[in-house]
């Protein structure tokens, strides 16, 4: 009885955990507005030439590229500030959705 | 006025004629000639940068010309930390990162 009671609350923790960690590409469509305003609406059409496209860039460079800027070992005075903002989760779902996301962008050797 | 507005018009010229020489002009044929550094990595599709975390390395075909050479300054001047890119874009000169930032500007292999 003991037994079966851990492994139930331990298989709803890790099920839970998955949850939590799971990207979530259309909720990260919701949390994109700020992002929009510099990177473009399709994430493909940045406001100025130095801002990247991100459209099509894998989600572990996204989501890496965003935990620099909020660890604040990428320093850019645009994007720290922005990253502050953010949790896992956010970080998650902005980089599966923009990952999701057709562009310009290819692998070129 | 008039005389005002053709000031202005001559201030901006001079104004343009100094900062144009500043920028350095990139040319994607020599571009191509400096990519041996970067294909080893960014050439291979799915290819994972393995320190200090995995992550897919970032496409640069197609990337904005001025954002791959924001990027390699940015390496340079140590305010991005992969080990790999910073030692990369320290042996760079800024003409290099023009030239390879117009050549990855055009999302074409060729």
């Amino acid at each position: 009885m003991n037994k079966l009671l851990i492994a139930i609350i331990a298989g709803a923790g890790f099920a839970a955990a998955d949850g939590a960690f799971a990207a979530d590409a259309a909720a990260g469509k919701e949390k994109a507005q700020m992002c929009a305003a510099c990177h473009g609406p399709d994430g493909n059409t940045p406001m100025t030439p130095e801002f990247p496209k991100l459209a099509g860039q894998p989600a572990d460079y996204l989501e890496k590229a965003l935990r620099d800027y909020k660890k604040g070992v990428r320093k850019n005075p645009m994007m720290m500030p922005m990253a502050q903002g953010l949790s896992k989760q956010d970080i998650k779902d902005l980089a599966a959705y923009y990952a999701s996301l057709k562009g310009d962008l290819k692998v070129k050797y | 006025m008039k005389f005002r507005s053709l000031t202005n018009v001559g201030l901006f010229a001079v104004l343009a004629s100094l900062a144009v020489p500043l920028l350095a002009e990139g040319d994607p044929v020599a571009g191509k000639s400096k990519t041996s550094m970067c294909a080893g990595c960014h050439g291979i599709p799915g290819f994972r940068a393995a320190y200090p975390e995995t992550y897919r390395v970032p496409k640069l075909g197609g990337q904005n010309p001025g954002y791959i050479v924001a990027a390699l300054k940015a390496y340079k001047a140590g305010e991005r930390n992969h080990a790999t890119m910073k030692a990369i874009a320290f042996s760079l000169t800024e003409q290099d990162m023009a030239d390879l930032a117009a050549y990855y500007a055009d999302a074409g292999n060729k």
